[in-house]
């Protein structure tokens, strides 16, 4: 199968399944609700019955934003002004590339989405690549199935990543830059250096995340159970097929358009109805990275699956599903003598 | 090498020119002294230098004659020079021991090839008539501020007759440095040079003696006037900028070229060189002003950014010009200097350095604030000259707010930006302008240092992480306020009647006080004890805020004859009460705004902890304001000054919780990555 042959089957399998797609949305946009909810409280508590709550309303004022920073703690202080349009991409991108500490608050949100993220994306993964609908009893039951395997995953997942980021990064960054750069006096050059160690550290993590994505992968289509065997296993086909490589470019090139398109689009946060139509490009920038992750996914399936023997081949794993309390009591009682 | 002291002890010596035997090398300290223009200045410290850059060994070398004169009224018995490069020598100097109690981390990275420092190898006192005495060995280092005895940035040298009131001495003095990798803006980088503070200089002799102090982590220069005769020695091609006008060059035949410079009524001499500049030479000309050269050294790859710098450059001059004072130098040199030479944004006489990015979009604020802010100083640092170990606030305060009103009377809006991947890539938020009374005097950063010294303190002795809080910010913002006060036609005539009477001149805090008082007509003392000689916060506040149908309750009138009623009438009472929540005192206008358009105010003079305020009207309130001009910018919470019945929370807080949620389902689907 061609990359483009993949990625196409990938767009059908995710256009195939628009409730995999909205329920994604929606588990994010429900996990991050309360937090803003929160953090709403904080900015009315501050704002209280004052006259600057309408100019905030109607514009944005650096002042009362930064007077609100100044006394903000937890997750007061994730609100900044580089979150308006296009800067929470930016400084989103930049926080991961760069290895930026995190609010504790935001931190214990993000392992949370990602912990209830990868329990949903047994389902998600098993619904792609069955190609039919699973309903709602065969989805849970795939997330269940592989959800603990996924967490064995899990953990070599962030042991690889944590040597990543707390080695390699530091030595890259903290190290080998200043001293590359050391004596350096044009930006242009400094820069330069920086592009190629974030292309190194880029290519080290997109060849972890690859192997860890087809490790997954074969959890689910091959039903298998071990974690460290999927892995080697999602190496070995990594290894094998270079046009995984060429797949995950793609994929990540529309992530770039997509990304490049919202720069351009986002309005920023304008007063009165602008506001509403600025939230709605946001969610919807947000509905389609939903999209594009799963489009990852999907493609990726549809390139491994089209690479086996038998085309569309999905191992079904033993599905245990516990009976309800009575009919377990009745199966277990005694019989009627 | 010789630090020499060339003294006419006993005799006054006032500077007689002496045709040079060597054109490149000054012999007598009444060649240095040579007034080249009618003197603006005092002109009683006279340099006549000559260095040698070495490159390869990052050393310079060089000899000084120094005239000097003594200006006070009382006899010097000895004689004091700064010797600014020893703050490098190691961690143990007053400078830098303050540095590490601020929290710099910075040091350990430091090669051995990084640290600087100052070797005086002679000091001669050179007589009238008769050969040079020699004294170096009664050169020590004092530290007349801490006592460190291990700082080496003073020295004294004690002579066998004091220098009596109004005589000259000439010094000869001889050393040899090494240049760090750059502290406080001096230093080199690659094939970067920035040179300052780099020679042996005297302090200042006033009434109370010398005045002649440590180098401080937070503080700058004092000097006093006079002219600069320098011929710098550096690799042939190099490009020079430098304090003055370039005279001549003369290629010694060996690799090198020695270039002329000199200087009148200048307090400082720094320079630069570099093989990399690209020169751009544009002149100011502006109605009723004097013209003026600019010399632009730039980064090549800023080099298509030339026009901004100009541009700002002209800014500063026009405006500084016509609120305070014209430029009076023919020349003035703007550096750009190197990436990561951490020399930028620095004021020398008729030299600046600015600092620009590669990538510097327009809407940002830089390369055009720290431009004009480095132009400002020309004024207020290198024409009123005051001490800045002791005042800093008076140049570094009055030049923010100045260049915060020239960036606003003069450039389009600016917005706030912020650079991502390893501080490389700006991006500028176009929803977030930037307002000059709270962005451009850096409200934000007195905002969070809130306990600040005492502004009265010798700046030297403020804690050094905040000190520039208190000398920039601080005085940025009581300065608006003033203005705000009195408008801005006053505060301008306050300025430019200060600058006029004081340059050139050493002013005093006082002296700033008297001017504003004599000019503005009124007793400000009481404005600069809370703003100046207290470290108090401001904080007034609109504590309650009702505004009802009247409906009162009770007995009314004769006792006897009614028993108790309720009084209701088609006028509403609005009740207001506001609170001073912290020490500082001023006077502030409490404002209630009614439905129908119409206000009521009041004054408050602000000295109680509280205060009640009552009106009835037939039109129902809808907001009141403590400050409504906002004229106390010293409040730093501005959000509590007011109350409205109609408020806007629920609409502030959705649209920004909204848009904060955008940000945070990003972020998750950003570190979805791993998943």
């Amino acid at each position: 199968m061609t990359v483009g042959a993949a990625w196409r089957d990938g767009v059908r399998r995710v256009n195939g399944a628009p409730l995999i797609v909205a329920g994604m949305f929606t588990f994010t946009l429900l996990l991050a609700l309360p937090l803003s909810i929160a953090l709403r409280g904080m900015i009315e508590a501050h704002l209280d019955d004052s006259l600057t709550a309408a100019a905030a309303a109607d514009g944005t004022d650096l002042d009362w934003w930064n007077e609100f920073s100044a006394q903000a703690s937890g997750l007061g202080t994730t609100f900044v002004p580089s979150i308006v349009g296009f800067g929470a991409v930016l400084d989103n991108l930049g926080g991961l590339l760069d290895n930026l500490p995190m609010a504790a608050t935001i931190a214990g949100a993000t392992v949370a989405w990602m912990i209830l993220w990868s329990f949903l994306s047994g389902g998600v993964l098993d619904r792609y690549a069955r190609q039919r609908p699973t309903r709602t009893h065969g989805f849970f039951a795939a997330c269940g199935t592989h959800f603990w395997r996924f967490v064995r995953l899990g953990v070599l997942m962030w042991l690889i990543y944590g040597i990543l980021f707390a080695w390699i990064h530091p030595l890259l960054f903290d190290e080998l830059f200043p001293w590359i750069t050391r004596d350096t006096t044009v930006e242009r050059t400094a820069f330069l250096v920086r592009v190629a160690l974030y292309g190194v550290f880029g290519a080290l993590l997109i060849g972890c995340n690859l192997v860890f994505d087809y490790a997954r992968i074969r959890i689910v289509v091959e039903d298998r159970h071990s974690a460290i065997g999927s892995f080697v296993a999602g190496a070995r086909f990594v290894r094998r097929n270079p046009a995984t490589v060429r797949l995950y470019l793609l994929n990540a090139s529309v992530f770039l358009l997509l990304a490049l398109a919202y720069a351009l689009l986002s309005p920023g946060a304008p007063g009165g109805f602008a506001i509403w139509v600025a939230l709605a490009i946001g969610q919807l920038y947000i509905l389609v990275r939903h999209y594009l992750k799963l489009l990852f996914y999907a493609s990726q399936i549809a390139y491994f699956q089209g690479a086996l023997a038998h085309a569309s081949y999905t191992a079904a794993p033993q599905v245990v599903w516990p009976d309800s309390p009575a009919a377990e009591s009745i199966g277990n009682a005694s019989p009627m003598l | 090498m010789a630090f020499s002291i060339l003294a006419g002890a006993g005799a006054a010596q006032r500077g007689q020119p002496q045709p040079p035997r060597d054109p490149t090398t000054p012999t007598t300290a009444a060649q240095a002294a040579a007034p080249a223009t009618t003197a603006r200045s005092p002109r009683n410290a006279n340099y006549a230098i000559t260095a040698r850059l070495d490159p390869a060994s990052r050393t310079l070398t060089g000899e000084e004659l120094v005239t000097w004169r003594n200006p006070a009224s009382i006899a010097a018995p000895s004689l004091r020079f700064h010797l600014y490069y020893n703050a490098w020598r190691n961690t143990r100097s007053s400078f830098l021991r303050e540095r590490l109690r601020a929290g710099a981390d910075d040091l350990e990275r430091r090669s051995d090839a990084d640290w600087g420092w100052i070797d005086v190898t002679s000091v001669k006192l050179v007589p009238a008539s008769g050969a040079p005495i020699d004294l170096s060995s009664r050169l020590r280092f004092i530290a007349p501020d801490d006592g460190n005895t291990e700082d080496r940035t003073v020295a004294e040298v004690v002579l066998d007759s004091p220098v009596a009131p109004g005589e000259t001495v000439n010094v000869q003095v001889a050393w040899s440095s090494h240049i760090p990798r750059t502290f406080a803006r001096t230093g080199a980088v690659g094939n970067f040079y920035f040179i300052a503070q780099w020679f042996p200089k005297i302090g200042v002799y006033q009434d109370t003696g010398w005045n002649c102090h440590q180098f401080h982590s937070a503080t700058e220069f004092f000097s006093d006037f006079g002219v600069y005769d320098v011929r710098l020695t550096v690799p042939d091609g190099w490009i020079v900028g430098a304090t003055g006008v370039e005279r001549g060059r003369r290629d010694q035949g060996d690799g090198t070229t020695t270039h002329h410079y000199s200087a009148d009524d200048v307090h400082d001499f720094a320079w630069t060189t570099s093989p990399d500049y690209v020169e751009r030479i544009e002149r100011f000309g502006h109605a009723g002003l004097p013209p003026v050269s600019m010399r632009l050294l730039l980064q090549p790859e800023h080099a298509r950014q030339a026009d901004r710098h100009f541009q700002a450059a002209r800014a500063a001059l026009r405006y500084y010009g016509e609120w305070y004072g014209p430029y009076p130098y023919s020349n003035i040199t703007i550096v750009d200097p190197a990436w990561q030479s951490g020399a930028g944004g620095m004021e020398y006489p008729m030299l600046f350095t600015a600092g620009t990015r590669w990538l510097a979009p327009r809407r940002a604020a830089d390369p055009e604030d720290v431009t004009v802010h480095e132009a400002g100083h020309q004024f207020w640092y290198g024409i009123v000259a005051n001490n800045e170990f002791e005042h800093a606030w008076m140049d570094e305060g009055i030049n923010t707010f100045s260049t915060a009103r020239v960036l606003d009377q003069f450039f389009g809006p600016q917005y706030y930006s912020k650079r991502y991947f390893g501080r490389f890539v700006p991006w500028v938020f176009d929803d977030i302008p930037l307002r000059r009374a709270t962005d451009g005097n850096y409200l934000d950063a007195y905002r969070q240092h809130p306990y600040l010294d005492n502004e009265s303190l010798p700046t030297w002795q403020y804690w050094p992480a905040d000190a520039w809080v208190t000398t920039y910010t601080k005085t940025a913002l009581w300065l608006h306020t003033l203005e705000r006060m009195l408008g801005w036609e006053t505060l301008q005539k306050i300025l430019s009647t200060f600058f006029d009477r004081y340059a050139f001149k050493h002013p005093q805090p006082r002296d700033f006080f008297a001017v504003v008082n004599e000019v503005s007509g009124r007793d400000l003392t009481w404005f600069f004890d809370q703003v100046y000689r207290s470290s108090a916060t401001f904080d007034y506040a609109v504590d309650s805020f009702t505004s009802e149908r009247i409906r009162d309750r009770g007995v009314f009138g004769d006792t006897s004859a009614k028993g108790a009623a309720t009084v209701s009438a088609d006028v509403y009472r609005t009740s207001v009460v506001v609170r001073r929540r912290a020490d500082g005192i001023f006077p502030v206008d409490v404002k209630v705004t009614f439905e129908n358009g119409q206000d009521a105010r009041w004054t408050w003079d602000g000295r109680e902890r509280w205060k009640a305020f009552e009106v009835e009207r037939p039109a129902r309130a809808v907001s009141v304001q403590v400050d409504p001009e906002r004229i106390l910018l010293l409040d730093a919470h501005y959000t509590n000054n007011s109350k409205t019945l109609e408020p806007m929370t629920r609409a502030a807080g959705r649209k920004w919780s909204l848009t904060w949620l955008i940000w945070l389902q990003d972020h998750l689907l950003t570190y979805g990555f791993f998943i």
